[in-house]
């Protein structure tokens, strides 16, 4: 197992050893593909039916001809195309920001040592632990204190304080860069900051791609705090819209279906562009040093 | 054991020399060759701690400071509007004798385990294959992840739907078989299960994710050695690929613990349908998490100091488990 | 120990800096409005009213206040009490779940007395008992009725008629005076049509029986009463359909399946029938509804509320008493199927009319006697978080076969403990 520091560059010369196996797993892969899938799809078989359809035993697993008349329900009953401009602001601002201060942060943790890093980034992991729900009531006491109570921007902080990236980015970091190319540097004159931004950036890629993708996704897909704070009802985002879609006591399931579908269609195109990102960085990627 | 268990999963390499692609260089703030760095030269790292702060400055206000407000709460008597009337440990002794806290404990430390253990396995079996493929890799990559992205609202529905007793698509097969029908929620057990599944299908492609990461960072040439040692590839797989990975492992663990600990939508969605019911968690309430436990005590029984009481104690137990975790991940190590 | 101390001091001082920024800018942010009462803000969720009346509030009051609507989503309890607690973006008028109306009674002085505005007059409009759910002990109204939620029995005309049973309401009515004699045609009916059952589930039954009553779970005196006959009978009664095997003990989502095929009968509130109308269309004509047995109960029901930040609590008051109108609120049961509480709509034709779906029997016929003769009576703001072990118990009869008797001990220490964390003795 020595063998690894000599061969730390990472470099693969592009050659590939592991295949013969290659039937048998892609099978075993395709089976989890269709199961990962199939409540996707069935989304959209609901979303294509009327509620009575979904509930039918066993239940209707083929396309129905009801989704224009569900979509057009949704928009006539939520301001769709308005909260989801909100969403999409809030979703990318989230992002970014995460992208950047969890990725300062975790370069820093991951390759300098300073009096104080383990203590810090100890307490860091304790507090993902504590579940964020009972804060919703002293937060809000905060935002009203400072302001923002019905802003977009009250969305942003609380999405921000998520410790994930910084302890993803760091492990990433700790093997994803190597020491050499910070020392070369520093040796160039880089200082800190530019270590970090020409150097360390651009070999984390594909860990920043997943990051996005899982931050946006949270961003996208958060409710409680949102649909508490947001009280300007023109300021919602698309999550608290759609929950009204989801009142009164019974439920038209299939327009909720169609809703979920509709607002699910803008992740997957960013799911798309940032998943080329960690895709790249497979096998051709920074990391790869090719 | 030579680090704290705060020091965080890679950072064992470095004290041990252990195994694994990451590099067992110190860190320094400044080029090799300074001295080590003396406690009272703390502005000698102000650009590490600019670099850090906009996290920490985020974090202290919006999450520390409301995260210790309810701390506060916790000794409350409160119903979220009146005032607030002190009262010691009170809630503590409530919770001490409260069969449903230890009933809500219970049941999310089984569904835990029912999904952590499935989900970071299969992850790491997809992580080994999708890696070793080369065809259709984007694809796999995206189809997989792609139920961490479903709505849950959605996953609800339909795995209430396909695991219902009397209609489902899982009973009707097994009623082609000649089974008879399986009580998939009602029986306390089985609603566990059905929960663990969601939950495993939620989570799996997203440790697939990060275990994949880990595994493109492994140089292929130790592959080759391997191979030319003449291992096969469960041998390789065992001997191989899991110690190095070892890390990402420990790293996925706790994630998966932290957020299995805290299930709560899973089983709030797949039993909120019942819109009389006022006991959350399903038949039995087999389904109760902890946290579930505290939405039903806070918000919908406004006892916010009770809330306040088992989110706290809850988190003790949840600092123990990882603890313990982390202990029995390592201790492997020196075995 | 150290470190924590440094974040805590962090987080008081970012805080003391954020709270002192509020004050340097003093009112630029807040409640958005300006303070001459203009814009008032009302706040429902989706089915409280109809959205036409709604509507038609704002232009008619449009001289006046420009009225914002807000319909929210989701958990309307929990971002109401929040904004409260806050005391910012508090809505002008705003809605209370009837489930929810006890639960903020001890809160009482976070709204406006209506009372003091005009509820006084308006108060014989109302059902009497509806009105005084949302009101202090000391005679503070805070609540402006709705709509309320009586039960009455739906049945299956087809299954009856199957059994031979006289389907015609009335006589169904008198064949189920008593909940033994309901539980016995049960049986009968049970036996003609084989895989059907009586009662979807026996916590169903337990919420009429006990609602039929003028105690509940606490008393005036902020006494736990749940291990007193009254209760202990609402629960004998409840293990009746289970022990006689009529119970389909189904308590999730698959009621809405099973409602169109092995039920034959539903016991619900008024609104239920919507519910049912959804959940099986196609056994459209094949429902009827017939007064429950031994009486009527009440389930659900909403209120409107002023809160105390109200910026122009006349105007607001003329809004929600336009609303909440007789006329209006009969509106309400033709738009939204939410039942007035408000007894001078049930004669008028919105109400009065043939429902297609009971094969054209008038409905109200059934509901309006059944709303006037629901009892007075007492719920404490714990009631229902002191209700839910008995639900839960009586679920795990059902879910796992547990014993009645140790289900009720078990439902009875809990409801206890329930008690007295919420200051009940």
């Amino acid at each position: 197992m020595t063998a690894v520091d000599d061969t730390t560059h990472r470099a693969p010369r592009a050659r590939r050893l592991r295949r013969p196996k290659g039937l048998t797993a892609h099978i075993v892969l395709m089976l989890s593909v269709v199961i990962s899938i199939f409540p996707f799809l069935w989304t959209i078989v609901m979303a294509t039916n009327t509620t009575q359809d979904i509930y039918k035993s066993p239940p209707k697993l083929t396309f129905g001809s009801h989704l224009l008349e569900n979509i057009r329900h949704v928009l006539h009953t939520i301001d769709f195309f308005g909260s989801m401009f909100n969403t999409i602001i809030v979703a990318c601002a989230t992002t970014v920001l995460v992208l950047f201060v969890d990725s300062l942060a975790a370069f820093t943790f991951a390759k300098f040592d300073f009096p104080g890093r383990k203590v810090l980034f100890g307490l860091l992991l304790l507090f993902m632990m504590l579940p964020l729900q009972l804060a919703i009531l002293p937060q809000f006491i905060l935002m009203s204190k400072i302001g923002w109570v019905g802003m977009l921007k009250a969305l942003i902080p609380p999405a921000l304080a998520n410790a994930f990236g910084i302890f993803w980015l760091r492990q990433y970091i700790e093997n994803g860069v190597p020491d050499e190319l910070l020392d070369a540097a520093r040796i160039d004159g880089a200082g800190f900051f530019r270590q970090y931004w020409n150097i360390a950036l651009p070999m984390i890629r594909p860990a920043l791609s997943f990051l996005a993708i899982y931050a946006f996704v949270g961003a996208w897909n958060d409710y409680v705090w949102p649909l508490v704070v947001l009280t300007n009802p023109a300021h919602v985002t698309l999550q608290v819209e759609l929950a009204q879609l989801n009142v009164g006591h019974t439920t038209d399931y299939s327009m909720v279906m169609a809703g979920v579908l509709m607002a699910a269609l803008p992740l997957v195109v960013v799911f798309a562009v940032f998943a080329r990102g960690f895709i790249a960085g497979a096998t051709e990627g920074a990391v790869q040093g090719t | 054991m030579t680090s704290p268990p705060v020091t965080g999963p890679a950072a064992v390499p470095e004290h041990r020399g252990g195994p694994g692609p990451a590099r067992f260089r110190p860190r320094r703030a400044t080029p090799a060759g300074t001295a080590r760095p003396k406690r009272r030269g703390l502005l000698k790292y102000w650009r590490q701690y600019l670099a850090i702060s906009p996290f920490y400055l985020i974090f202290a206000a919006f999450s520390f400071f409301p995260v210790f407000y309810s701390l506060y709460l916790a000794f409350q008597r409160w119903d979220g509007m009146g005032t607030m009337q002190f009262v010691g440990l009170q809630q503590f002794r409530f919770l001490w004798d409260d069969p449903v806290f230890w009933l809500s404990i219970r049941n999310t430390l089984v569904i835990w385990v029912l999904s952590t253990v499935p989900t970071l396995l299969g992850a790491l079996v997809l992580a080994t294959l999708l890696h070793s493929v080369r065809r259709f890799k984007g694809f796999y990559r995206i189809a997989l992840y792609v139920p961490n992205v479903t709505s849950i609202v959605a996953v609800a529905i339909f795995f209430g739907a396909v695991f219902s007793n009397n209609f489902g698509l899982v009973n009707a097969i097994l009623g082609t078989v000649g089974i008879s029908p399986v009580p998939w929620l009602s029986n306390p057990w089985l609603i566990k299960v059905v929960i663990a599944l969601l939950m495993t299908w939620m989570w799996t492609g997203y440790n697939m994710i990060i275990y994949l990461a880990g595994l493109q960072a492994i140089p292929t040439s130790i592959y080759e050695a391997a191979k030319m040692d003449g291992a096969g590839p469960v041998r390789t797989f065992f001997q191989i690929t899991v110690p190095i990975m070892r890390p990402i492992i420990l790293f996925t663990v706790i994630i998966s613990t932290i957020n299995g600990l805290q299930s709560f939508s899973e089983p709030q969605v797949l039993f909120a349908s019942n819109a009389a019911n006022a006991n959350l968690g399903g038949p039995g309430q087999a389904g109760l998490t902890t946290l579930l436990y505290f939405y039903q005590s806070a918000f919908l029984n406004n006892d916010y100091g009770y809330g306040a009481a088992i989110v706290w104690a809850f988190f003790l137990l949840i600092v123990v488990l990882v603890v313990v975790n982390w202990r029995i991940t390592t201790r492997g190590r020196k075995g | 120990m150290d470190l924590s101390r440094r974040g805590f001091l962090q987080a008081a001082a970012l805080t003391a800096a954020a709270s002192g920024l509020t004050v340097a800018c003093g009112g630029s942010s807040g409640s958005g409005g300006t303070k001459n009462g203009k814009n008032l803000t009302l706040w429902y969720w989706g089915g409280a009213l109809s959205d036409k009346v709604v509507a038609e509030a704002k232009t008619h009051f449009a001289s006046a206040v420009t009225l914002t609507t807000a319909s929210i989503g989701g958990d309307f309890k929990q971002k109401l009490t929040t904004t409260l607690a806050a005391g910012t973006s508090v809505p002008d008028i705003t809605g209370i779940k009837g489930e929810d109306i006890a639960s903020f009674l001890p809160n009482a002085s976070r709204f406006l007395d209506l009372n003091d505005l005009g509820f006084k007059k308006l108060s014989s409009q109302y059902l009497g008992w509806k009105t005084k759910l949302a009101q202090t002990k000391d005679g503070k109204q805070i609540g402006f009725p709705i709509d309320i939620g009586p039960t009455a029995l739906f049945y299956r005309e087809d299954f009856f008629a199957k059994a031979g049973v006289d389907t015609d309401p009335a006589k169904v009515a008198a064949l189920v005076k008593t909940w033994d004699d309901y539980f016995q045609l049960g049986t009968e009916l049970q036996k003609k049509n084989p895989g059907t059952y009586l009662v979807n589930n026996i916590s169903s039954v337990f919420n009429i029986a006990v609602g039929q009553g003028t105690q509940r779970f606490i008393d005036k005196d902020n006494h736990f009463i749940g291990d007193q006959d009254h209760i202990h009978a609402a629960w004998t009664t409840a293990i009746r359909p289970y022990t006689l095997g009529i119970d389909a003990k189904i308590n999730d989502q698959t009621w809405n399946a099973a409602v169109g095929k092995n039920l034959l009968t539903e016991l619900g509130a008024a609104w239920h029938a919507l519910d049912i109308e959804q959940a099986a269309p196609q056994t459209k004509g094949k429902w009827r509804v017939c007064a429950n047995p031994v009486g009527p109960a009440n389930q659900g029901g909403s209120y409107l509320a002023l809160p105390k930040q109200c910026r122009n609590p006349e105007e607001a008051f003329k809004i929600i008493s336009w609303i909440l109108s007789p006329t209006n609120d009969a509106r309400g049961f033709t738009d939204a199927a939410i039942f007035p509480a408000a007894p001078a709509a049930y004669a008028m034709p919105a109400m009065t009319g043939p429902d297609a779906f009971f094969g054209g029997q008038k409905i109200i016929e059934v509901f309006g006697p059944a709303a006037k003769a629901i009892p007075d009576s007492y719920e404490a703001p714990a009631d229902a978080a002191v209700m839910a072990p008995y639900m839960t118990e009586l679920t795990n009869i059902e879910a796992k076969g547990k014993k009645p008797d140790d289900a009720w001990k078990d439902a009875v220490s809990q409801a206890k403990q329930i008690a007295r964390r919420q200051g009940v003795n």
